[in-house]
């Protein structure tokens, strides 16, 4: 796990780190729903698909995060797994998200409202890429 | 090109017995103003949110003041509790980070027939009830619903009120009288919508709540009588917003105004305080797109009174009409409003936004229903879960454009909260005041015990002391339904 919770009087942050973006991409998302549920990744019962294209890392980030937001209350999911990969394009990415029917969870905390501005930072440093994000809850 | 400098360190002094200033520097254009007993204020400086002040204290065409209410706390971008008011005709900004994710979040107040000890004899039935009729927490649930959403993003409460839902009368005691103008459903993205449809007539999460209260000490009879309030009384009081089709519409308009932003010649030190020009087609098109969520959200408390009203009747083996739980007010606290005020002398157009902040408009003010002219408008002031909630009203010389809190205010991080308590643990020693809870998740209520806000009380004496609000009615808690 390289994801850690921020704490902060009215919301929850995470930060991360990963190899690659799709890795840290992947990363901060497990942190995201990790405030939500605590889940195994091997319990993933249905899994949904998106790509996501982005003008900065900072965007691709916000924007990747929030289309899982989005997709896990349409799907009425709590997503526990992910498989982020580089998609041909720009920058893009492709995220296959797999999760567990809301209704099989006992929640951990409040559901993500949405994904913040607020403080965030994602950038390439010497040992690979870093990212922090606060969420609204 | 305006380019603000991030404030890390911040000179405050105590101007008056509860203002305290933060003095221009850098690129504040204003002061910030924080109303705040020497308690409260230790608080602010604890978590540095005095620096969220100062930097909405340099948001082109801000005028008075970046001002803080005595609920303030650290936010993302805005500080929560923060009102800011721009020149819309000198290049003033809109900023979607000064209204929040949760658009039109409000607070809700009905009257009722019943007494303390009318609940006490129906108790278990009544909290069933409203634990069975109220969708909340994790996942879909939703009591009108989704066909009706595109006529409510237009129309608001009274689309509601034509399906079926709520008494006409409603209306009349609603901000904006539940329908926000400008609203333009066609700025609301396939997204939003797809969030709405699932949700309309639901509480959500967080300190989301409805709570079953009585009128425990009447401040001011007579304003009290004009709210149709007085002491004994049964009262429900309801908290939530636009749900998930608010959060997408923040989400969607933030990501397009940053790209915007930089055509202005904007820069922000923080990016959720991305704003544009009030007029500018960005500008326009958020505040059409904030209008039609707005109409989701006084909907979707018009819909949850219908359902609360149902589970009172139900209870008490009458009609709703015989239950008398008639709207006491609904009142916004997440909203930017184009008003108009006085500034140095001159009446001048301005976008409010009030981001955890309730508008709170004196006597005579032509915007409140002519019933309430006398008195001033209602302001509602949930505490936190297990503590007392105010009713205030507004006064004529409120410095804060006319704004006052909207609650006790966090103190402390849900972290925090959840490692000093389990949430049975909480539940029971509510339960021994007195207070039925009945919670979306036992294990989340610790994230929202009374020891995880301020004191409201506190913060209540402020707002009057302050010329924010003047008291009316302290309310106490007897049942909680929590998101």
């Amino acid at each position: 796990m390289s994801y850690r919770v921020l704490s902060h009087t009215a919301d929850t942050g995470i930060e991360a780190t990963g190899d690659s973006l799709p890795s840290l991409v992947a990363e901060l998302a497990t942190g995201m729903f990790s405030l939500v549920a605590t889940i195994e990744p091997s319990a993933a019962v249905r899994w949904t698909k998106v790509r996501v294209e982005s003008a900065t890392p900072e965007d691709l980030v916000v924007d990747t995060l929030s289309e899982l937001v989005y997709l896990s209350e349409i799907e009425d999911l709590v997503f526990c797994a992910f498989r982020v990969d580089s998609s041909p394009g720009g920058l893009a990415i492709t995220v296959e998200a797999g999760g567990v029917p809301v209704a099989a969870v006992e929640p951990s905390g409040p559901p993500i409202k949405a994904v913040t501005y607020h403080r965030l930072v994602v950038e390439e440093r010497e040992d690979g890429w870093y990212g922090r994000v606060y969420f609204d809850v | 090109m305006i380019t603000p400098a991030k404030v890390e360190a911040v000179e405050y002094r105590r101007i008056s017995d509860v203002v305290w200033e933060l003095a221009p520097f850098g690129a504040m254009t204003v002061p910030g103003l924080i109303f705040a007993s020497q308690t409260l204020m230790d608080l602010v400086l604890l978590e540095h949110a005095t620096t969220q002040v100062a930097n909405v204290a340099q948001l082109p065409g801000i005028r008075r003041a970046s001002f803080a209410m005595p609920d303030i706390h650290w936010g993302y971008g805005f500080p929560i509790g923060g009102v800011a008011a721009t020149d819309v005709d000198a290049d003033g900004v809109v900023s979607p980070g000064g209204v929040g994710f949760d658009i039109c979040c409000g607070v809700r107040l009905l009257a009722s027939n019943f007494t303390e000890a009318d609940f006490n004899s129906h108790r278990e039935r009544v909290m069933r009830n409203l634990d069975q009729s109220i969708p909340r927490g994790l996942g879909k649930g939703a009591i009108a619903p989704g066909d009706l959403v595109p006529g409510v993003l237009a129309r608001g409460a009274a689309a509601a009120l034509e399906a079926g839902y709520g008494w006409e009368e409603d209306l009349e005691r609603c901000e904006e009288h539940g329908t926000s103008a400008g609203a333009d459903p066609k700025t609301i993205s396939d997204h939003a919508i797809a969030r709405g449809r699932g949700q309309l007539g639901s509480l959500g999460s967080g300190n989301h709540f409805l709570e079953v209260q009585v009128v425990d000490e009447v401040h001011d009879s007579n304003v009290a009588q004009a709210f149709g309030l007085a002491e004994g009384m049964l009262v429900v009081m309801l908290h939530c917003g636009s749900r998930g089709l608010g959060h997408q519409t923040c989400t969607d308009q933030l990501r397009a105004m940053g790209p915007a932003m930089s055509s202005y010649g904007i820069t922000v030190p923080d990016r959720q305080l991305a704003c544009v020009p009030v007029r500018s087609p960005e500008g326009d098109e958020y505040l059409r797109a904030m209008a039609a969520s707005a109409n989701f959200a006084w909907a979707n408390r018009h819909v949850l009174a219908h359902a609360a009203r149902q589970a009172f009747a139900e209870s008490f083996g009458m009609s709703p009409e015989k239950t008398g739980m008639r709207l006491v007010y609904d009142v916004a606290h997440n909203l930017a409003k184009i008003e108009t005020h006085d500034v140095d002398g001159r009446a001048t157009e301005l976008c409010v936004h009030r981001k955890g902040a309730t508008r709170a408009f004196g006597p005579g003010h032509l915007d409140l229903p002519e019933d309430l002219r006398a008195t001033g408008q209602p302001v509602l002031v949930p505490g936190s879960m297990g503590t007392s909630s105010w009713v205030l009203r507004g006064v004529v010389d409120n410095p804060a454009f006319f704004s006052a809190a909207h609650g006790a205010g966090r103190v402390m991080s849900r972290k925090q909260a959840k490692r000093r308590q389990p949430g049975s643990q909480v539940r029971d020693q509510l339960e021994a005041e007195g207070i039925s809870v009945r919670p979306g998740s036992i294990r989340l209520l610790s994230e929202e015990a009374p020891y995880a806000y301020k004191d409201v009380d506190e913060v209540v004496d402020v707002c009057a002391r302050g010329h924010l609000a003047a008291k009316v009615a302290r309310l106490r808690p007897v049942g909680v339904v929590k998101g």
